[in-house]
């Protein structure tokens, strides 16, 4: 019979269309498991947790259905193991960035200094994180482009993460002139954060005169804002503080320098007689 | 103004002003308030609206389901006593429009302002909507849209008298109650230590004839995993 027939040591046609029917099921398994993982834990476990299990749910299936396949491709495992020494110096001095790539992005899936949905700054590039595969980690930039990082880099580089935590400051400094009442600027600062909806009660804004500048008396203006949209607030109230100042008469003050001419007294009595 | 209305309909109070209004075979619904409007047609010829009180977190924005009420005056609590007190809450008003079988939500408004506070520190704190309220020992009378009434039961379980400034409440178990003109909730809070006590809210109306609200998160089918809040970051 042609099932029967041998094509290779002892592999039969049958063996193949067997590998082939595994390989069909691991990957059908794999694929329903994943859909139905994302869509009964999709509310209840975080995006990034979620994206985790259903890659480590994977690679499981993976490697269960290789190791099935192995024998009946007439692979001995032990055999195997023996080769693996070998095969293992070679290959790993082949794909040493690979590796690198693959152990940090383990590494860096168990200490997740990032998340999936993350705004982080990766040496150097700014950007939303779309994905951590186990190779490479890839950012939507805020300019709308897709970066792809090895996970390697990524591991080693310094990361400033702008969500991994729920709230966060910034400040301004706003510059009022001398002759302006500094108190009084304070105070209408302070009301427009407190009716301000998505500045933060606690921890509290503080505003106060911080440096007597060269043109200017210099107010620093320091808000908390929930992480998730604290730039929103932050470009919304600068203008308004502006507005709210002028309104009452308080200005911003150009730059300027006060000039005093040593023989000005001598060429004013010369131009006055 | 709770309660449920045929459409068309037209309710004007305290600043709302909103109105369900044939358009042809359509109806277009429309809310002014505060200055904030929201017009939507509806692609129906008929229909029911239901004005009822909700978890109050959606507005301005739903950035997060838990609510801190913070006291205007501490609690001193008693070492293993248990004390009934009310406190305000913002309301949040939800209108719904119903088919035979269910609701949809229509739209959310509020006559209170907003604010968010975090509790607990930047990394492990939640961000929570804030508002703070006067400590009633009776049922206060509340004559506007702005707020409504929490009975809150504080148990003391530790041995030792225990200060009480605030009390954080998540939105996912909250059972809100209604009549023509109050909006209710109930719920207990658990002193454990100086600085940790757990939330929970009790599912029966303050007042008799009091109906349920429709439940926001309930309707969007986000699964109640935490009813509870556990506050640990200080009373």
């Amino acid at each position: 019979m042609i099932l029967n027939k041998v094509l290779y040591r002892s592999v039969t046609v049958f063996d193949l269309i067997m590998v082939a029917i595994i390989l069909v099921l691991a990957m059908v398994i794999g694929k329903t498991v994943s859909l139905y993982l994302r869509r009964f834990l999709k509310e209840k476990i975080e995006k990034g947790h979620l994206e985790i299990l259903v890659k480590i749910v994977s690679y499981t299936i993976a490697v269960i259905a290789l190791l099935i396949i192995l024998p009946i491709l007439g692979v001995k495992l032990s055999g195997l193991l023996v080769a693996g020494g070998i095969a293992g110096l070679a290959i790993g001095f082949a794909s040493q960035s690979v590796i690198g790539n693959l152990i940090s992005g383990l590494f860096l899936m168990v200490e997740r200094p990032i998340q999936i949905g993350n705004t982080v700054n990766i040496d150097g590039t700014v950007g939303i994180v779309e994905d951590i595969h186990i190779i490479s980690t890839t950012l939507r930039t805020l300019d709308g482009l897709l970066v792809r990082l090895p996970n390697q880099k990524v591991f080693t580089a310094d990361i400033t993460n702008y969500a991994a935590n729920v709230a966060r400051r910034f400040e301004y400094v706003v510059g009022v002139r001398y002759s302006d009442d500094a108190d009084k600027a304070i105070e209408i600062i302070k009301n427009l954060i407190k009716q301000h909806p998505l500045t933060l009660k606690n921890p509290a804004p503080m505003v106060f005169v911080d440096s007597l500048g060269e043109s200017s008396v210099n107010i620093i203006v320091r808000i908390w804002a929930p992480a998730t949209e604290w730039f929103g607030v932050k470009t919304e109230l600068l203008w308004k503080i502006k507005q709210a100042l002028e309104k009452e008469g308080i200005e911003i003050p150009f730059p300027q320098r006060v000039v005093w001419f040593a023989n000005e007294l001598s060429e004013r009595g010369s131009s006055g007689s | 103004m709770f309660g449920t209305y045929n459409a068309p309909l037209n309710i004007t109070q305290e600043g709302i002003s909103l109105s369900v209004q044939k358009d042809g075979k359509n109806l277009i619904y429309h809310r002014d308030c505060l200055g904030g409007q929201v017009e939507k047609h509806l692609l129906a010829s008929k229909g029911k609206i239901l004005l009822n009180p909700v978890e109050p977190v959606n507005r301005p924005k739903a950035l997060t389901p838990y609510l801190l009420i913070e006291f205007e005056k501490a609690l001193l609590s008693k070492p293993k006593e248990t004390r009934t007190i009310f406190l305000r809450f913002p309301l949040e008003i939800g209108v719904y429009i119903s088919t035979d079988t269910d609701f949809e939500i229509l739209d959310i408004f509020s006559l209170t302002n907003h604010k968010f506070t975090l509790y607990g520190d930047p990394r492990n704190g939640v961000i929570c909507k804030y508002w703070k309220s006067p400590v009633y020992s009776t049922i206060p009378s509340l004559s506007t849209l702005q707020e409504g009434i929490i009975e809150l039961t504080i148990t003391n379980t530790n041995s030792h008298w225990i200060e009480v400034t605030k009390a954080i409440f998540n939105a996912y178990g909250m059972k809100v109650y209604y009549n023509k003109t109050t909006a209710s909730m109930k719920a207990n809070i658990n002193i454990k230590t100086k600085e940790t006590a757990e939330t929970e809210f009790i599912d029966t109306p303050l007042q008799k004839g009091m109906k349920k609200s429709l439940e926001i998160y309930a309707s969007r089918k986000i699964s109640v995993v935490k009813p509870k809040f556990i506050m640990e970051f200080g009373l």
